[in-house]
């Protein structure tokens, strides 16, 4: 068992670790980078989670203060002696801390989509090709007709953020009638070996559903005539060009011929998600939805 | 007092300023030649996963210093039925009422074990609740919406593993599972009715937070292993190795424990590997990974004996096995 002022230093340092995290949360919160680590749909959980975390901390830190000595023990759970194992145990929480406070948010770029491994087109449809093998039901098939429909109507595609893979996945699964339509698009540049130096690059984004651990990086061929040598990697640009096919490894692509390449600054949202309800996406993106008309 | 331990801190203080002397010289340098591009999504992995996990373990603190102040063990002991068979069926069924993460499950059921439960319930309930749980099969459904096969073979295998795994620990796993440390914690129970005079409220949360120091740091280390491999191991050079039929499942089940995702969240990276996997083997991923990975196996020996969690981990790895190739040849 240890001395009660040596509990009262465990519980004070404990103290000031949760209290550490819960401000940390509350300055992503506030600085609204909580979105370069977890889905929107995490976020109010995090967000809560400073809650508990802080009356943690000031329940720990009344105990230290205030509480009798004959009162204090660990007897429940016995703090470690070794003053080695204490403090590598400590800082091993202020490691999170410190690496989040002391290096800036950045989002996940060209580096780790090729850790991950780029897909060409729209991850949410790698299962929808495979209606055929499986012969399930069309549900999933008719919200993509749908959305194909929709975007179809548009003098131009405009590739809305709110539901980028899906557009994307529409593009994809009736890519033969879309060949020739303008699109709108955007994205970091992302470039590898296997594609033409100067004229070729991936606009990539990624799709994250929980966290950035589980970030699905995807995108489209872009190719240009002009030289495209000064993009620079991982910088974020909108393209606009003609859509077209491609036979890339044996598989037939979407891929766009650019027209117009413009930087853009990195936007606020640099990952997409999927979207529950993708019809209302695009109304809510500005799309006019004529329902009837084919 | 105040003097010894200073003194005692001495040896560390000398080559602690010595290697931060060290560094301050060296750094600069250094950091030119370290390609900052990996330690920034080696940051924004590690950080993603930490402050996933947190809400959960947090919850699964507090329910579990809720069971240890307001739960009686003769209480537990009237609601636990006393038939294995029905037991480890109300075991299963428990993850329909606490939806809670992997993360958040062991230390709710490290509490469950000192109050009295069988050690075979408490286990059917760390392996199926992250599964069979309504969000799960929610996000399992979303993920998988075009081959509804693979949730109802994900919910099935699942209850199969666990409830025949809840079966084998009847039979064979006699003794205390729990670290000497900890199972003698509970002859406590009026001391611990002294502690409340700082006020209920009060002991609730310091409970909760001796909680999430013990378990937290089982989890940093786990999220630290899981975005080192997720950012300096390219997938490409992981999926060669799966070609093979049985490799495949062995690689699935590897993945699905190096990668530590949570149970809300893999079915979705298990629908992008669709293409190149049979359905056997993402259902090996898809029951194995809330099952066993780094993250819990960590936060697993921080409760149980080493030897009980090898031998666990063991029979995860080896029904799930068998049950996925099974359910894999016969209907996927």
């Amino acid at each position: 068992m240890n001395r009660p002022h040596i509990i009262r230093r465990h519980y004070f340092t404990r103290s000031l670790i949760l209290l550490g995290f819960a401000l940390y949360i509350g300055y992503l919160s506030r600085s609204d980078s909580l979105h370069y680590y977890i889905a929107p749909d995490m976020i109010t959980w995090i967000t809560y989670s400073t809650i508990p975390l802080t009356i943690m901390s000031l329940s720990l830190a009344y105990q230290a203060l205030f509480h009798k000595e004959d009162k204090l023990c660990d007897c429940e759970r016995p703090l470690s002696q070794s003053s080695f194992k204490n403090i590598s145990m400590y800082g091993l929480f202020l490691f999170p801390l410190l690496l989040g406070i002391l290096l800036p948010d950045q989002a996940l770029g060209s580096m780790a989509a090729a850790k991950k491994g780029m897909t060409l087109g729209s991850p949410v449809l790698s299962s929808v090709q495979l209606s055929s093998m499986f012969k399930a039901p069309d549900k999933y098939n008719t919200e993509f007709a749908e959305i194909a429909k929709i975007i179809y109507q548009q003098q131009v595609i405009e590739v809305n953020p709110e539901v980028y893979s899906e557009i994307i996945g529409a593009i994809e699964l009736f890519k033969d009638q879309f060949v020739g339509k303008e699109i709108k698009i955007s994205g970091f540049v992302y470039e590898d070996h296997s594609l033409k130096q100067n004229h070729e690059f991936i606009l990539g984004r990624f799709l994250v559903q929980c966290c950035t651990a589980d970030a699905n990086p995807f995108g489209v061929l872009i190719t240009s005539n002009q030289s495209i040598a000064s993009l620079q990697k991982d910088s974020w640009i909108e393209v606009q060009g003609v859509l077209r096919t491609e036979i890339r490894k044996g598989k037939e692509i979407i891929a766009i011929s650019a027209d117009q390449i413009t930087q853009i600054p990195r936007p606020d949202t640099p990952y997409v998600y999927p979207n529950g309800d993708a019809i209302k996406g695009l109304y809510d993106a500005g799309y006019n939805i004529k329902s009837g008309t084919d | 007092m105040k003097k010894l331990t200073s003194t005692s801190l001495l040896p560390i203080l000398v080559p602690v300023s010595f290697a931060i002397a060290c560094v301050t010289v060296v750094l600069p340098s250094v950091a030119k030649q370290i390609n900052t591009d990996y330690i920034h999504v080696f940051r924004t992995s590690f950080l993603g996963i930490l402050l996933e996990a947190l809400p959960f373990v947090l919850v699964g603190a507090i329910l579990s210093s809720l069971l240890h102040l307001y739960v009686s063990e003769e209480k537990l002991g009237k609601w636990i039925p006393k038939n294995p068979v029905i037991g480890i069926l109300f075991a299963c069924l428990l993850g329909l009422i606490f939806p809670v993460c992997e993360c958040g499950m062991i230390p709710l059921v490290r509490r469950l074990i000192q109050k009295g439960m069988p050690l075979y319930i408490a286990i059917v309930f760390i392996l199926s609740g992250p599964i069979l749980n309504p969000v799960v099969y929610a996000a399992t459904y979303m993920a998988f919406r075009l081959y509804p096969e693979m949730v109802y073979a994900r919910m099935g295998l699942a209850f199969f593993v666990s409830a025949s795994i809840g079966f084998i620990i009847y039979m064979t796993w006699h003794s205390n599972p729990l670290k000497l440390s900890l199972s003698r914690v509970d002859n406590t129970s009026a001391h611990t009715a002294e502690h409340r005079n700082g006020g209920r409220w009060n002991s609730i949360f310091v409970h909760a937070a001796d909680e999430v120091f013990e378990m937290g740091k089982y989890l940093i280390i786990g999220c630290l292993l899981t975005a080192g491999i997720q950012s300096f191991v390219a997938r490409e050079s992981l999926t060669a190795i799966g070609a093979g039929s049985v490799s495949s499942y062995v690689f699935m089940m590897s993945f699905a424990f190096v990668l530590s995702l949570c149970s809300t969240s893999d079915a979705f990276v298990a629908s992008t590997f669709l293409h190149s996997f049979s359905g056997g083997s993402l259902l090996a991923f898809l029951v194995l990974g809330p099952m066993l990975d780094f993250k819990n196996m960590l936060m697993l020996l921080s409760v149980f004996k080493t030897k009980f969690v090898f031998y666990l981990a063991f029979l995860i790895c080896a029904v799930v096995f068998i049950g996925s190739v099974l359910t894999g040849g016969i209907f996927l």
